[in-house]
């Protein structure tokens, strides 16, 4: 009577649902201690409204509410367990960010003292003026100018990297682009194209920072935007004292030639591909794929085809 | 423009908390009507409807058109209504309001497309002459329930009214003057009735019937029951809000029913009222 | 009956439903930044609704412009009918935006709408109370139908209810026709058990660890009351065959 067409079904070697998220090994966890009474977690999903234990033994966390003394799913997901707490991640969400989480974002808004930054999150970023580094060295103070000339650094359209400092009352985000880590590095993206993906896709690395053999840097945002660009040369990379505003805040893209843009279109179609067969995505998968893409000699856009897509997913999974 | 901010925090405190002990504002019953007040124009098919500040100036005229190719033996019937901000400051003229796409609907559903008027009756001439009515509904104020009034004054304006009476010769149409010939009174299948209940966020709260303006801001849903004096119920409305249990929605049906019995009695009286007054004038 | 949950686009969640040659397509977004700041609230998320009737949904061509009351209201209803099960509160200042879109219409377009958006916010990872899920049940002399078709509805009373299956309470109810009210009452009673059936905790467990089995599983909803008509519609109507509990 009821009949499923196409769900993204993931390859049945490799648990995509269960596995993707960013703390990949909690599954197995709860599996350890039960045996006071939550035989609900055995089952893994849930999905609203579905009663998963008594309020009185535990907490409820994320993703569930309680009533008539019953913690209960509020979204579809994976039941998580920390002690106590009972919480459900969903399977496909925007993006909730974390303190320290690195990301993407695209301004869309210039306002008095601060850019707003769409992240991909519920609600706009907000960028302060106070948050970023300005030309002149990075202890300056900002000064009124500088508040009359925000344009020059970043206008509406312009994407950037940064780091999530805190959150304000609401929920909203508030963005830095200041530690040294991103000193080195241009916040203000150019030369490249932007990839998203659902946020869940993109696990916790050591560095979200990735340069890959073919002339490609890669910036994996946590909000599941990714920038895929031309290489940065070390020596263009700004961290002296005193730089050059006009060079560092320029949107204008620099000559780039036809290999760098095939090898920037080929890692963004691959990224596509893996997102859209729900694998999560990493250094070692972008390589592998990137190596099994080379292999292949095909023209570029004959990744796109669903065939060469499943085969490289398989071929990729294959591999660990 | 900004809207200007629902009732403030205090007043809603005070507000639920009074609706709690079943007190309502302005002294009623929980499930206790305003006493509708229906004052008749000068013309027939002109009723004012006051269910308290709240009033209604409901109008019904008709002419002979042209019946449209699908159906040439039925009368047309059109309802205009609309919220001006003449009712309340919270209407914005130009796009409609919820409350008005509601009540249109509502209006719609109940006063045309529950078949309260015999359609048939309205054609003169199959397929070459029928009666249009056109009913136009003023909102005058708006203090609650603005639905259950306009409803009370549209179906009443449509007992009032008389059409001209005619005569067809052939193919010849004669309309008779009201001087020559007393009018006709329309032929209606029934009277459908609207009654419009309040629920509130808390669960211990009882659901209040025909809600002054205040409850209806502050209210977690409305479920709105048209039924006639013969127990048929024409519409039930409740477009999401709080959810209930079907014991509350047939609960609620049940208290509608005795209320249109209620209603329909006092209707008839005031309409035979009205009419002993007008028979003087007619000779 | 069908439903495709495959993402599309850049919506955050959406769904495909058919119920027969009905068919309701629904985008969401969000939450996201609202596009009409002055509306957003600083406790609780703007839901907004807009439905769109394709021209091609009924045999005549025709289009409808999106001031049409009938689609408005539609859009109120469908709006205030997840407003109370979202939980707003959880965004403040945000918006989630629905979007409707009706691709065939034969009978049931509200109740249709109402399960493929509940489908669309599940997808879109937004929190929700409950399920809601709706269906059309009409009454020919005492013979119950459910999930009316255009010819049924425009002949036969009907009553489309909308239930949150876990506390089987109704949050939409809507007739449009005469009915009597005893014959409401029994209306009444045969809904009041449907929502019982579709609350029941199936017994149905979840044995694969994929999203799909999840849905399944709690679309018994939808499915329950559909294979409930299959036992009624041919069987004894005082005791339809609970045998049908099992999912699909």
């Amino acid at each position: 009577m009821i009949t499923f067409a196409s769900f993204p079904a993931p390859p049945p070697e490799h648990n995509a649902y269960g596995g993707t998220g960013r703390y990949p090994d909690d599954a197995d966890e709860m599996d350890i201690d039960d045996g006071d009474g939550l035989e609900v977690l055995g089952r893994k999903l849930t999905s609203p409204g579905e009663v998963l234990t008594s309020s009185h033994a535990f907490m409820r966390g994320h993703g569930t509410f309680v009533d008539n003394e019953e913690v209960i799913g509020s979204v579809t997901g994976v039941i998580e367990r920390v002690n106590k707490l009972i919480s459900v991640r969903a399977i496909r969400t925007r993006y909730n960010a974390e303190v320290g989480d690195l990301v993407v974002g695209r301004i869309t808004e210039v306002q008095p003292r601060r850019w707003k930054v769409d992240a991909n999150s519920r609600q706009d970023a907000v960028l302060m003026l106070s948050s970023v580094n300005l030309p002149g060295g990075v202890q300056r103070r900002k000064v009124e100018s500088d508040e009359l000339q925000m344009r020059t650094f970043f206008e509406e359209g312009d994407l950037l990297v940064a780091e999530v400092q805190a959150f304000f009352s609401d929920g909203a985000l508030s963005l830095h682009t200041r530690s040294l880590k991103y000193g080195k590095t241009l916040s203000q993206l150019r030369n490249g194209q932007l990839v998203t993906v659902p946020p869940a896709l993109i696990r916790r690395l050591k560095s979200h920072f990735l340069s890959l053999p073919c002339g490609v840097d890669l910036i994996l945002g946590l909000n599941g935007y990714i920038w895929v660009s031309k290489l940065t040369k070390a020596s263009e990379q700004e961290g002296e004292e005193g730089f050059d505003a006009e060079a560092v805040y320029s949107n204008r893209n620099d000559d780039i030639d036809d290999a760098t843009r095939a090898a920037v279109s080929r890692v963004s179609n691959i990224i596509r591909i893996l997102a859209a067969h729900f694998v999560p995505l990493t250094d070692a998968v972008i390589l592998d794929a990137y190596e099994w893409a080379m292999e292949q000699e095909g023209d570029l856009k004959d990744l796109l085809s669903p065939d060469v897509g499943e085969a490289l997913v398989t071929a990729v999974s294959a591999h660990r | 423009m900004p809207r200007p901010p629902s009732p403030s925090i205090p007043e809603k405190e005070f507000l639920f908390t009074s609706l709690k002990e079943s007190l309502r504002l302005d002294g009623r019953q929980p499930l206790e009507m305003r006493a509708p007040i229906l004052t008749f124009g000068p013309d027939l098919g002109w009723v004012e409807c006051a269910f308290g500040k709240t009033r209604v100036l409901a109008q019904l005229d008709a002419k002979m058109v042209k019946p449209t190719p699908e159906r040439p033996l039925e009368g047309l019937i059109t309802i205009h209504s609309e919220i001006s901000p003449m009712a309340s400051s919270e209407y914005e003229p130009g796009r409609p309001s919820d409350e008005e796409v509601n009540m249109t609907r509502m209006l719609d559903k109940i006063l045309r497309r529950s078949d309260a008027i015999d359609k048939e009756s309205l054609c003169v001439l199959a397929g070459q002459r029928v009666w249009h009515l056109r009913l136009t509904i003023h909102c005058l104020a708006d203090a609650g329930n603005l639905l259950d009034c306009a409803c009370l004054a549209g179906i009443v304006a449509f007992k009032h009214f008389r059409r001209p009476e005619v005569e067809v010769v052939g193919e010849e149409v004669i309309v008779h003057h009201p001087s020559e010939r007393a009018p006709v009174p329309l032929s209606m299948h029934h009277t459908p009735f609207c009654f419009t209940f309040a629920y509130f966020p808390d669960q211990d709260t009882p659901p209040v019937l025909d809600p002054s303006y205040l409850e209806q801001r502050i209210s977690a849903g409305l479920i709105s029951v048209a039924l006639n004096a013969q127990k048929e119920l024409c519409v039930l409305q409740k477009a999401g809000g709080v959810p209930l249990t079907q014991e509350q929605v047939l609960a609620v049906i049940d208290i509608a029913v005795n209320e249109a019995v209620k209603l329909d009695w006092l209707v008839t009286q005031r309409l035979a009222e009205d009419w002993k007054g007008r028979k003087v004038e007619v000779r | 009956m069908t439903i495709d949950l495959t993402p599309r686009g850049t919506a955050d969640g959406s769904a495909v439903i058919t119920h027969g040659l009905t068919e309701v397509m629904v985008d969401v977004f969000g939450p996201k930044e609202a596009k009409l700041r002055g509306q957003t609230s600083h406790d609780r998320a703007l839901v907004t609704v807009e439905v769109g009737i394709m021209p091609f949904s009924t045999g005549e061509r025709r289009k409808r412009n999106r001031g049409d009351k009938r689609i408005l209201e539609l859009a109120a209803t469908i709006k205030q009918t997840f407003e109370p099960v979202i939980q707003t509160a959880l965004y403040p200042r945000s918006e989630i935006s629905i979007f409707v879109h009706i691709l065939q219409q034969d009978g049931g377009l509200l109740p249709a709408s109402i399960n493929a958006t509940t489908l669309a916010l599940i997808t879109a990872g937004i929190p929700l109370t409950d399920y809601v899920t709706a269906i059309t049940c009409g009454v020919y002399s005492t013979n119950p139908l459910l999930d009316l078709n255009t010819i049924e509805e425009n002949d036969i009373p009907h009553l489309t209810v909308a239930s949150l299956p876990r506390t089987g309470k109704v949050t939409l109810v809507a007739m449009e026709t005469r009915l009597h009210v005893e014959r409401t009452a029994v209306l009444g009673i045969y809904v009041r058990r449907l929502i019982r059936a579709a609350a029941d905790p199936t017994d149905v467990t979840i044995q694969e660890d994929a999203l799909t089995d999840v849905i399944k599983h709690r679309l018994n909803i939808a499915s329950l009351l559909f294979l409930w008509t299959v036992a009624t519609a041919t069987g004894d109507f005082d005791n339809p065959d609970v045998s049908v509990r099992k999912g699909p």
